[in-house]
């Protein structure tokens, strides 16, 4: 499903964020990336949606080689990965209905399956009464949730979750966490950028620990060990 | 498309939720748009208080009552030849009588005069138009001829040329004026608009940032905001085209009074809406659009 060569990121001389990645993840996995901060965890998430592009190196999404993307083609892979960040990223002027809606928007649904859509999506994530909210009157569990309906709603294969609950306490972590192991289930492919030893731990699914831009583990059934 | 009914439909909520911003930005364009107009009547007004006047100078040639009709004519043929000259009239010698007699009818020992004089005691005389004020001087000398000596009793140059100076004088100072409250109002909006600009660059960045991470073309990032620049402008027009009309209809009376010939701003305003309206128009275009693309600019870059 996804595939690294032999990918190296360097933004400047004086800053090598990956070197020499080779990654294959699977259809239906559920892997966490775990690595100190400024390991290159981000960066690697940057190169998976093409908001930043390999130095060297080639990426694949499906069969879909993105290592040279063009401009025109970016919009396109992003309706087929879906994000998740630590900080949310919803538009502070929508509502929850309207900012998981929005993502429906930009690819041309129609409205008729938006109405349609849109209620299952946050029946899901539990937020059918928080809909006609603003992101401003939600808890920061409740925001990142309204996110993940959004980052669902073109019903992705993938889904890259940067450090998803480096803002939340223990209660709603485990509660994003439960969200994606849910949704990991239905066969979605799930990428755990994170650096939360207890949620690693807890999954007992693979591991790929990066240290210094460089993979140093890569167990099957791993364990936060840095 | 659907898209562009989306692109329409986000525009108007942008506008909507962001009532405090887009009321200020509207706010901002009428005050300039209406400091610009203030500057264009005064210019306008200007170039026609000082055309009045010109339109009112003239020089007369007073024949003596023994000029001769043909020496008169080769002396009009010869003002007709001077480029300068824009008009030439020409009154005979019992209509100028006439009109010295309309003129005295109120003073019977003027008239009591000139009946004793017995005859007629004028000859005809021409006055003369010219496009400029400066040229009547031309004129004047040009009829400084030896030949022409006993045939011209005098030459009077009305003397408006004051007048002029002094409609010049106030509306130059007036000009500055309104010049210096413009440009004091400019700096004072421009400040107001870099900083209403600033923080919703800081703003649509953000959100544009998002809108792209969630794989938003750019015409769907664009278009609402390009929308919103018209619909700022045309507001903005609207609402300065309905104070200047209200505006106008009070300042009329008094120019009516200044100018007899009866001009009227509300008037000159409607028989150039299309250009002032147009150039205005572009002109705030522009202005909005060249903001919010400069906001974009970046963050379009993929
Ligand atoms: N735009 C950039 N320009 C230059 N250097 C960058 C840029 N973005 C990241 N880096 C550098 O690349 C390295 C990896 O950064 P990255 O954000 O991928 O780390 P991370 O593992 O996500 O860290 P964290 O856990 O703190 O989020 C860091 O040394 C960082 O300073
Ligand atoms: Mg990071």
């Amino acid at each position: 499903m996804i595939k690294v060569n032999g990918v190296t990121k360097i933004y400047s001389t004086s800053s090598v964020a990956l070197r020499d990645i080779n990654l294959h993840i699977k259809a239906g996995e559920f892997v966490s990336v775990i690595g100190q901060s400024g390991s290159g965890k981000t960066t690697l998430s940057k190169l998976l949606i093409a908001e930043e592009r390999p130095t060297k190196g080639g990426i694949q999404i499906g069969d879909w080689d993105i290592s040279n993307i063009s401009a025109g083609e970016v919009p396109l892979l992003r309706r087929q990965i879906g994000m998740i960040f630590q900080d949310y990223k919803l538009l502070p002027k929508k509502t929850a209905f309207e900012n998981v809606a929005f993502a429906l928007e930009v690819a041309g649904e129609s409205n008729r399956r938006i109405r349609q859509v849109v209620p299952q999506l946050l029946e899901i994530v539990g937020l059918t009464n928080q809909a006609t909210r603003y992101p401003s009157q939600l808890s920061g569990g409740e925001q990142q949730r309204i996110a993940i309906a959004r980052s669902l709603a073109h019903r992705p294969k993938i889904i890259v979750a940067d450090e998803p609950t480096g803002n939340l306490d223990s209660i709603n972590t485990e509660e994003i966490i439960q969200i994606l192991k849910k949704i990991n289930e239905f066969g979605t492919t799930i990428m755990l950028l994170t650096h939360n030893r207890d949620v690693v731990n807890s999954l007992h699914r693979r591991v790929i620990t990066l240290q210094d831009g460089q993979i140093t583990l890569d167990q099957s059934e791993g364990k936060y060990l840095i | 498309m659907a898209l562009i009914r989306r692109v329409f439909k986000f525009a108007f909520q942008d506008v909507g939720r962001n009532i405090g911003m887009s009321f200020m930005t509207v706010f901002i364009l009428v005050l300039m748009l209406l400091s610009v107009n203030a500057l264009w009547s005064v210019e306008i007004l200007t170039g026609e208080a000082v055309h009045l006047v010109k339109d009112q100078i003239n020089v007369s040639i007073y024949f003596t009552a023994e000029a001769k009709d043909d020496q008169v004519t080769e002396i009009q043929n010869y003002l007709k030849s001077f480029p300068e000259v824009v008009n030439l009239e020409i009154s005979n010698s019992e209509a100028v009588l006439e009109s010295f007699r309309e003129r005295h009818k109120l003073n019977p020992e003027v008239l009591g005069a000139l009946d004793e004089l017995g005859g007629n005691p004028f000859g005809p005389t021409i006055v003369v138009k010219t496009r400029e004020p400066g040229d009547y001087q031309k004129i004047i000398t040009a009829l400084d001829l030896p030949e022409y000596q006993n045939l011209i009793e005098a030459k009077s140059f009305d003397e408006h040329r004051d007048a002029i100076n002094n409609i010049q004088n106030i509306t130059n100072r007036l000009e500055k004026t309104v010049l210096g409250l413009s440009i004091l109002f400019a700096v004072i909006s421009f400040l107001v608009i870099f900083n209403t600009v600033r923080v919703a660059i800081q703003t649509q960045r953000v959100e544009i940032g998002i809108k792209r991470l969630v794989g938003a073309s750019n015409w769907l990032i664009r278009g609402p905001y390009l929308i919103e620049s018209i619909l700022f402008t045309l507001l903005s027009l609207v609402i300065t085209a309905i104070i200047l009309y209200f505006g106008l209809h009070f300042v009329d009376p008094y120019l009516a009074v200044v100018f007899p010939s009866g001009f009227s701003l509300t008037n000159y305003y409607f028989s150039h809406i299309l250009y002032i309206a147009g150039v205005q128009a572009l002109a705030v275009l522009i202005l909005t659009v060249l903001s919010s693309g400069l906001a974009m600019r970046k963050q379009l870059k993929v």
